[in-house]
C-alpha cells in the first residue's frame, strides 16, 4: 500500500521533459504543449531599423541616375532632329571626358600615375576601337522601320533602368559581374547603337555612341567617386542634375516634364514612406530548427 | 487497445517502398504494427517504374501503386483534381474510416487530403522534415501546408522541434499537434556478438553525401581527427554529389588506408557496416528526427552528432555527444567520444535502446490519435469555409474557390458512377486460402 501510493506521487511529479525517447510521458499527452513552446524562436535578429530621413537620402541616389538617362535620351532627340550638329556631340564628347578625368583625379584618394596612364590607355583603345566600328553601326538596322526602333530603344531604356545597380556605395558594387548588371549594361549598348543608327553621316554615330558609351559605362565610377569624397557634394550634384534635366525636358514637352517630375517626387518622397510603413510588418523567424550556417567557405 | 472498434485507414504518401529513406520506413513499420492490433491499412502511392497497381507485402499489407508517373523529386504531377476518381473509388471500395498522409513534400498527400475532406472522411497528418521560412520554395511549401492543414482532424510530427517549426509554418493550434517520434527495429540492428578491440577505433558516417547532410563538414573534420589521433579509422558509406569532394580530400592528405569509401549502401547491409565501428558521426545541418543515429545506437555505437533540429531529443546524454556544426567543435567532441569509449557497453545500450523506442510503442499513441480524430464533429462546406478564408487575404478566396470547384466534382463524379456501384472489397483473412484468394482477385 505505501509503495503504491509512493508510486503514484512520483507518477504526479513527473516533469515534463523535451525528449522523444521513453514513450508517452507519464501525467501528459502527446499534445500536452508546455510552457518553454517556442521559447527558443528569435523573431526580427538581423532586421534593420530604419530613419525616414536616410532612406530619402540614400534614394537621392536613384533619381540622379534617372535624371543622368534622362539627359541622355534628351541629346539622343535633339541629335536626331539636327538640332545638335556633329562638331557640337564632338566638342560635349570631350569636356564630358576632361570633366569625368578631372573629378576623379580631384575625389580620388590613391591615384597613381601609372593608374592614370591606364585609365587614359583604355580610354583612347576605346574611342580609336569606336571610330573604326562606326560606318559598320551606320547601316546596322538601314532594313528595319523607325517605329521598331523608336519602340525596341524606349523598352530597352525602361529595361535598364529596372536592372540597373544602384547600390553604389560599396565598391564592389562597381564589379559589372552578377548576371543582372551585365544584362542592364549590354541593354543600355544596344539602345544607344540603335539609335545611333538612324543618323545622318558616319561622324554623327561615332560621336553619339561615345557619348552614350562614356555615359553608361562611366557614370556609376564617377558618382561613386563624387559619394565617397563628400556626401554634400553628391547631394549638390544630383540636386542640380535633377535641375538642369528638369530645365530642359520642360523645353522639350510638357507632358514628358509633368511625368519625370512625377515620378521624381514617388522615388524620392513616396517610396521612402512607403518602405517605413510596410517595415513593421516584417517577421523574420529564427530557430532551432533553421539550417546551420557553414562558417567557412567551401573551396572546391 | 482502442476500446472504440477497429479503424480502417489509408495511409498515403508519395514515397514508399521500392523507394528507401525515413518516411518510406515509418510507414511499412506503422503499417505492420497497427495491423498487428487489428486495424485494417492500406497503403497509397505513385507507380515506381514498371510496378502499378495492387500489391501485397508481409502480413497483408494492399498497396496500391496509382499509375501516375512521378514528375520531379519522387513526386507526382499536381493536377489539384486528377485524383480525385481514384482516390474515391479506393475509399468507398475499402470502406476506408480515416485517411493519413506523410510528408508535406509529397503533392499526393496534399490531394487525397483534400479530397478526403471533401467527401467527409476524416484526416490526419504527419510531417517528417524541418522547412525554412525565408527563400520561394518555402513560403510556396508553407501556404500549400496551409491549406492542406487549414481543415485536417489532427497533425503528428515526429518530434517537439517540429512541432515548433509545423504550427509556425501552418498556423495550427498546438493542441492539435501530437508528437510522436519515429522508432528503430531492434531486432535488425544488433550490436556485433563480439566486441571490437579498442586498440583501433573506426567512426562509421553513413549518410548521402550531400549539402544538406552536412558532406562539407566532412571534409574539414576527417583530416584534423586523423592527425590528432594515429589510431582512428574512417569508414564513410553512401554517395551523392559531394563524394568527389571527399575523394579530394583522401588524396590530399594522403589518408587511402585510413579512410574507407564504401560508395551506397543498400539499407540490407546497413546494419553490417554499423557493427564494424565504435563510433558513428552524424554532420547533418538540419535533421527533424534522426533515425540514422537510433540504428546505430541499437547496434551499440556511441554517437557524435550536430546539435540542430531535433538531433537533442533523440538519444539520452550519456549515449550521444553533441557538438556545433563547427570542424573545430566536432573534432573536440570525437575525442571526447573516444574518451568515453571504454565506458560504454553495446549489448546494454541495445537494451536500454530496445525500451526507449519500440514501433509498438509509436502504434498505440497514433491509434490514440485516431481515435481522437475520429470524435471530431462532421461539417458540411458551408462551415468548413471559414477555415480556409482565414488563410489570407487573396489565398483564402483562391482555397475556398478550389474547394468548391472539387464539392462540385465531387457530386458530378457521385451522379455519374453512384456509391453504390462501386464494388467494395470483402474482407479477407490472408492466413487461410491465401493463393486462391489472390487469384481470384487478379482475375476482374
Amino acid at each position: 500500500m505505501d509503495s503504491h501510493l509512493h508510486k503514484s506521487s512520483s507518477h504526479t511529479t513527473h516533469k515534463w521533459q523535451k525528449v522523444a525517447y521513453g514513450g508517452m510521458q507519464p501525467g501528459f499527452d502527446d499534445n500536452h504543449t508546455d510552457e518553454s513552446f517556442l521559447e527558443e524562436m528569435i523573431m526580427n535578429a538581423n532586421v534593420v531599423k530604419r530613419d525616414l530621413v536616410k532612406v530619402i537620402l540614400d534614394a537621392v541616389s536613384i533619381s540622379q541616375y534617372l535624371c543622368v538617362v534622362a539627359l541622355v535620351v534628351l541629346v539622343w532627340i535633339y541629335t536626331l532632329r539636327s538640332i545638335f550638329s556633329e562638331q557640337s556631340l564632338l566638342l560635349l564628347d570631350i569636356a564630358l571626358l576632361g570633366w569625368g578625368f578631372l573629378v576623379v583625379l580631384l575625389t580620388a584618394e590613391m591615384l597613381s600615375f601609372g593608374l592614370l596612364l591606364n585609365y587614359i590607355l583604355r580610354t583612347s583603345f576605346f574611342i580609336t576601337g569606336l571610330y573604326i566600328l562606326s560606318p559598320i553601326y551606320h547601316t546596322l538596322t538601314r532594313s528595319i522601320s523607325s517605329d521598331t526602333i523608336w519602340a525596341l530603344t524606349a523598352s530597352l531604356v525602361v529595361l535598364h533602368l529596372f536592372l540597373h545597380n544602384y547600390s553604389s556605395s560599396t565598391a564592389e558594387a562597381l564589379e559589372f559581374s552578377t548576371f543582372m548588371n551585365n544584362i542592364s549594361l549590354n541593354v543600355s549598348i544596344v539602345s544607344s547603337l540603335l539609335v545611333a543608327s538612324r543618323l545622318p553621316s558616319r561622324l554623327h554615330v561615332f560621336a553619339i555612341v561615345l557619348f552614350s558609351l562614356q555615359v553608361f559605362l562611366f557614370a556609376p565610377f564617377v558618382s561613386y567617386c563624387i559619394k565617397k569624397y563628400s556626401f554634400r557634394l553628391h547631394l549638390f550634384f544630383s540636386l542640380g542634375l535633377m535641375a538642369i534635366t528638369l530645365f530642359f525636358v520642360y523645353h522639350l514637352h510638357q507632358l514628358l516634364f509633368i511625368l519625370l517630375l512625377s515620378i521624381l517626387v514617388f522615388v524620392n518622397l513616396v517610396c521612402p514612406y512607403w518602405l517605413i510603413r510596410i517595415q513593421e510588418y516584417k517577421f523574420v523567424i529564427n530557430g532551432p530548427w533553421d539550417e546551420a550556417k557553414l562558417c567557412f567557405n567551401i573551396t572546391e | 487497445m482502442s476500446l472504440q472498434g477497429k479503424h480502417r485507414i489509408l495511409m498515403v504518401s508519395d514515397f514508399f517502398y521500392p523507394n528507401f529513406g525515413g518516411v518510406e520506413n515509418h510507414i511499412y513499420y506503422l503499417s505492420q504494427c497497427l495491423m498487428k492490433l487489428g486495424h485494417k491499412v492500406i497503403v497509397m502511392t505513385h507507380a515506381y517504374g514498371n510496378r502499378s497497381g495492387v500489391r501485397y507485402m508481409t502480413g497483408g499489407l494492399k498497396v496500391y501503386y496509382v499509375p501516375w508517373k512521378p514528375f520531379l523529386l519522387q513526386n507526382t504531377l499536381p493536377t489539384f483534381y486528377g485524383t480525385l476518381p481514384i482516390i474515391r473509388t479506393i475509399l468507398i471500395r475499402e470502406r476506408i474510416t480515416l485517411v493519413h498522409g506523410h510528408q508535406a513534400f509529397s503533392t499526393l498527400c496534399h490531394e487525397a487530403l483534400m479530397h478526403a475532406r471533401t467527401m467527409g472522411y476524416k484526416v490526419v497528418f504527419t510531417d517528417h522534415s524541418l522547412y525554412g521560412f525565408a527563400d520561394v520554395g518555402s513560403i510556396h511549401m508553407n501556404k500549400v501546408l496551409q491549406f492542406t492543414l487549414a481543415d485536417v482532424s489532427q497533425a503528428i510530427c515526429v518530434s517537439h522541434t517540429s512541432k515548433e517549426n509545423t504550427v509556425l509554418r501552418s498556423g495550427l493550434p498546438p493542441e492539435r499537434v501530437f508528437v510522436i517520434p519515429n522508432a528503430v527495429d531492434t531486432a535488425m540492428f544488433k550490436p556485433a556478438p563480439v566486441r571490437l578491440s579498442n586498440h583501433e577505433i573506426v567512426i562509421v558516417v553513413i549518410s548521402r553525401l550531400v549539402y544538406r547532410k552536412g558532406a562539407d563538414l566532412l571534409v574539414e573534420v576527417i583530416p584534423e581527427v586523423c592527425r590528432l589521433h594515429q589510431n582512428v579509422r574512417f569508414i564513410v558509406g553512401g554517395d551523392g554529389p559531394k563524394r568527389v569532394r571527399l575523394e579530394e580530400m583522401r588524396e590530399k592528405h594522403s589518408l587511402q588506408d585510413r579512410v574507407d569509401m564504401l560508395g551506397a549502401v543498400p539499407h540490407a547491409k546497413v546494419q553490417s557496416v554499423l557493427v564494424t565501428g565504435h563510433i558513428f558521426l552524424n554532420s547533418s545541418l538540419t535533421e527533424a528526427f534522426c533515425i540514422a543515429i537510433l540504428e546505430a545506437a541499437s547496434c551499440g555505437l556511441l554517437t557524435v552528432s550536430t546539435r540542430v533540429g531535433g538531433i537533442p531529443e533523440v538519444l539520452p546524454d550519456d549515449i550521444i555527444v553533441l557538438a556545433e556544426p563547427d570542424p573545430n567543435d566536432m573534432v573536440m567532441a570525437i575525442t571526447k567520444a573516444i574518451d568515453l569509449l571504454p565506458q560504454i557497453d553495446t549489448e546494454e545500450m541495445h537494451n536500454r535502446i530496445k525500451k526507449l523506442y519500440s514501433w509498438h510503442n509509436v502504434a498505440k499513441r497514433t491509434e490514440i490519435v485516431y481515435d481522437r480524430a475520429l470524435k471530431c464533429s462532421n461539417q458540411s462546406l458551408i462551415d468548413r469555409l471559414p477555415r480556409y478564408l482565414s488563410c489570407g487575404a487573396w489565398a483564402g478566396k483562391h482555397f475556398c474557390m478550389v474547394m468548391i470547384i472539387d464539392f462540385l466534382l465531387w457530386r458530378l463524379l457521385q451522379l455519374w458512377q453512384p456509391d453504390r456501384n462501386v464494388e467494395v472489397v470483402p474482407d479477407s483473412n490472408l492466413t487461410s486460402g491465401i493463393w486462391v484468394q489472390m487469384r481470384m482477385r487478379y482475375n476482374w
